[in-house]
């Protein structure tokens, strides 16, 4: 049988890096194909050029055996290969159904919006194929990140869809969206559309893949492999280049009480939650998304307004009071980087700074070279990579930009606490691996550490225990070194717990 | 479509030049007049466009601390408009140097007013500011019945504008000063960076600790302190009571800015961009004005100026846009 689509011997170069040299992919309609890649492998690069995005400067795309090139994503759409990206491209002020009639507006050659609205049987039809239930009318802007990653996966393969490409579809997605997006995926392989699937998550891999493909330094290392011809060890070796060793940290034992909070409630809906976190410990945080989680966690940071109490060692800190948090040595490294963490055009250094421009400047005067001397140690701490302190943030890779934020609160002055969303969303297994040292560090440096995660291995490697959060209360407490089944049965609300 | 991702080598090294970018454009522009332009680069036209440039210099630095911010300032115009009313009327009662100072105030107070608006209010910048751009000219104006009227004629008002120290004329030492300090606010102060982290990335900032209403309010309040002198130049180089005293002053300061390559997105902005973007300004009114150009044609000039410095920095190269442009639709 013919591939769907055949990228052959695919060569990219940016001025003097080369991004691909010689890689090859061919997706079979019918199959689930995944691409895995530590970031820089050139994953980013190779999908670009198959919806459109780039061209290459050597190989050729070959669609059902005729070569095609494309020099638009428009092109490469009206081709029936449809992406789903991981920052979402809806519009949020639209309601769910002009989001969902967007493609068809931009087909068509008619002004009138009459006919440029899907019909709201087929719209719901379409909401339906991906399990969401929504009212059409409603902003896309009032929907959850996980509600909003299905309504744009609806939106798509609405279309003649031969090939869709879904580039770490589930980072925000919780277990029963992904394993409903997972069916979704199952669905249209059946009715012969090929699936390119990019993803960090190797359980993921297992769930849903058909092929691999591994790609290091721009050439497939593995290429086209059936899954189940390969063991995990096989994968993280092909994308590693060596084996690495699954750690299982020390933690100390827990100190006295340094943040505690009573009756905190984040939203209006949650019930209050009294917590304490001692010195040296590593509290989990976990939850479906929606479950109230990560409000909390941000709420315990004070970095958003809630009703309750919150003391940092002893003193009051005021709900939502980031200034004070600083001042009291409470670290907030948010869940979401880009909006939240991140200031995109400055430096590396600039970035890492930021909490500390009172230490760095104590009469109002910022010297570089103290600046540099105190930040850089951080950097290279986090194995900031490349080691460009100069650059713009913006330029570097996800795991990294997420390293910048981290090293910006462990250099906060009198650091005591340490309030971390979802610190390794997205982020290759090596910048992982250096995130979590990281945490356990600080952590037996007498820092206690909130750790919000709906990475369950997360949670339960590196928390002494793991509270979960089920609809805006602490429905249950999961220690360490308990079956990973018992945190799943307690997410879930299956066990009485 | 996604953003197009250039690599690494790539970005740094087009980092690396564009610092200079705007500095080769300002030779580029000095050679070319002094080349084409007859009469241009005699010492004393030279001198003529500096004592030009410097005065809306100072305006400019006020101009790109709010762009580091991520705002917009329109209210400079009618603000100085503003002050050289209020600055003629006061002279009577605080003499000549009391009556500037005066005006100097007016300024400062509007940009306090701005700041404290955009800041405490979380009102748009573009609005808030245009709002008072309307709001000082009809104070200007309604103060003094719409014309315009004269200062008693004193050294001491006319100082600012002709006096020298040292030979250097004083507008000229002014915009060296402004320059000096924007670079040590921007490069070397807490309150700089926290200017450039605010405007970089405004929620981002408050979760690190800062306050960013706070930090707001004094980059307006200290952009209109900038914009105060230039005023007080402005209104003793006049020597009068002016309720239409400098319409483009907004419009030129930000222009300066962009032709320099300082983005209106906010979170980047350096000195030196600002003195090559007024120097381009003044270069091309005076070389016009040398040509004899109709005032028309002067207005068509600044305007290819202003969109061309612009679209260059943002696409790289001519090749680049061409390519762009020419292989992919627009709304691929």
């Amino acid at each position: 049988m013919a591939a769907s689509l055949e990228a052959d011997r695919i060569a990219k170069a940016f001025g003097a890096t080369l991004a691909l040299r010689g890689a090859s992919l061919h997706l079979q309609p019918g199959r689930v194909h995944a691409l895995l890649g530590e970031n820089g492998a050139g994953k980013s690069t190779l999908v670009k050029i198959i919806v459109g995005a780039l061209a290459p400067d050597a190989g050729a795309l070959r669609m059902a055996g005729r070569p095609v090139v494309f020099r638009s994503v428009r092109e490469a759409m009206a081709a029936g290969i449809v992406p789903i990206h991981q920052h979402l491209s809806l519009f949020p002020h639209l309601s769910v159904l002009e989001n969902l009639s967007a493609f068809a507006l931009g087909c068509t050659r008619r002004a009138a919006a009459s006919s440029a609205l899907l019909p709201r049987a087929e719209a719901a039809a379409r909401l339906e194929t991906v399990g969401l239930h929504l009212d059409l009318d409603q902003p896309v802007a009032a929907l959850s990140l996980g509600q909003r990653q299905l309504l744009e996966i609806a939106r798509s393969v609405g279309r003649e869809c031969r090939v869709l490409v879904l580039d770490e579809p589930t980072a925000a997605l919780n277990h029963s969206e992904a394993a409903r997006l997972f069916e979704v995926v199952r669905r249209l392989c059946a009715a012969g559309t090929a699936v390119l699937f990019i993803s960090h998550r190797l359980d993921e891999i297992d769930a849903v893949a058909d092929d691999v493909t591994v790609l290091r330094d721009g050439r497939a290392v593995i290429a086209g492999t059936p899954r189940s011809h390969l063991s995990r060890e096989a994968l993280v070796r092909a994308m590693l280049g060596t084996a690495v060793a699954a750690a299982t940290r020390h933690l100390p034992e827990p100190g006295a009480p340094v943040l505690v909070a009573a009756g905190l409630r984040p939203g209006p809906g949650d019930a209050p939650a009294d917590c304490v976190v001692r010195a040296g410990e590593v509290v989990g945080l976990a939850g479906l998304v929606g479950s109230g989680a990560l409000e909390l966690a941000a709420a315990l940071a004070g970095a958003r307004p809630a009703a309750g109490q919150l003391h940092v060692a002893g003193r009051r800190l005021p709900p939502g009071d980031r200034q004070q948090a600083v001042a009291l040595g409470v670290g907030y490294v948010p869940g979401d980087r880009h909006a939240e963490g991140l200031f995109p055009v400055l430096s590396a250094l600039q970035n890492a700074s930021a909490c500390s421009t009172r230490g760095l400047a104590p009469a109002g005067v910022l010297s570089p070279a103290r600046e540099a001397a105190r930040m850089l140690p951080w950097l290279r701490r986090m194995k900031l990579h490349p080691f460009l302190p100069a650059m713009k943030a913006r330029t570097f890779s996800g795991g990294n930009q997420q390293k910048l934020l981290m090293a910006r609160n462990l250099a906060i002055d009198g650091l005591r606490v340490l309030v971390v969303l979802e610190p390794t969303r997205g982020v290759d297994i090596a910048a992982r691996e250096t995130i979590h040292d990281a945490i356990a560090d600080i952590a037996r440096q007498g820092v206690a550490v909130v750790l919000a995660t709906s990475d369950l291995d997360e949670a339960m490697a590196l928390a002494h225990r793991v509270l979960v959060v089920r609809h805006g209360r602490i429905a249950a407490e999961i220690l360490r070194g308990a079956a990973r089944t018992n945190l799943l049965d307690a997410l879930a609300g299956q066990a009485a717990a | 479509m996604t953003a197009l991702a250039l690599p690494l080598p790539v970005r740094s090294a087009w980092r690396r030049w564009r610092p200079g970018a705007a500095a080769w454009t300002t030779l580029g522009v000095f050679l070319l007049f002094a080349v084409l332009v007859p009469r241009f680069a005699s010492s004393g036209n030279l001198v003529n466009v500096l004592r030009v440039a410097a005065i809306l210099c100072v305006a400019a630095c006020g101009q790109a601390i709010v762009l580091v911010l991520g705002g917009i300032e329109f209210s400079f115009g009618s603000s100085a408009a503003l002050a050289s009313v209020v600055g003629v009327l006061a002279v009577p009662w605080l003499g000549p140097a009391g009556g500037l100072a005066a005006g100097g105030a007016v300024v400062i107070a509007i940009g306090a007013l701005n700041g404290a608006l955009i800041a405490g209010f979380g009102l748009p910048p573009f609005v808030v500011t245009l709002g008072m751009l309307m709001a000082a000219a009809g104070a200007a104006a309604s103060l003094v019945g719409g014309q315009p009227i004269d200062a008693p004629p004193s050294a001491a008002f006319a100082w600012p504008a002709a006096g020298s120290v040292a030979t250097i004329p004083v507008p000229i030492l002014l915009g060296a000063a402004a320059v000096t300090v924007l670079h040590a606010l921007l490069s070397r102060s807490r309150l700089g960076r926290l200017w450039y982290l605010a405007g970089a990335n405004p929620v981002a900032a408050r979760l690190s600790g800062i306050a960013v209403g706070r930090v707001t309010f004094l980059g307006y309040l200290v952009a209109g302190a900038f914009c105060a002198v230039t005023a007080v130049v402005l209104t003793s180089r006049v020597g009068s009571g002016q309720p239409n005293l400098a319409p483009n002053l907004p419009f030129e300061s930000i222009a300066a800015c962009a032709i320099g390559g300082i983005p209106l997105a906010g979170g980047e902005g350096r000195a030196h961009q600002v003195v090559c973007g007024v120097l381009v300004i003044a270069m091309m009114n005076n070389a016009v004005v040398l040509l004899n150009f109709p005032i028309a044609a002067q207005q068509l000039v600044m305007a290819v100026v202003i969109i061309g410095a612009v679209l260059l920095q943002n696409a790289g190269s001519l090749p680049v846009m061409l390519r762009r442009a020419l292989t992919r639709r627009p709304n691929a």
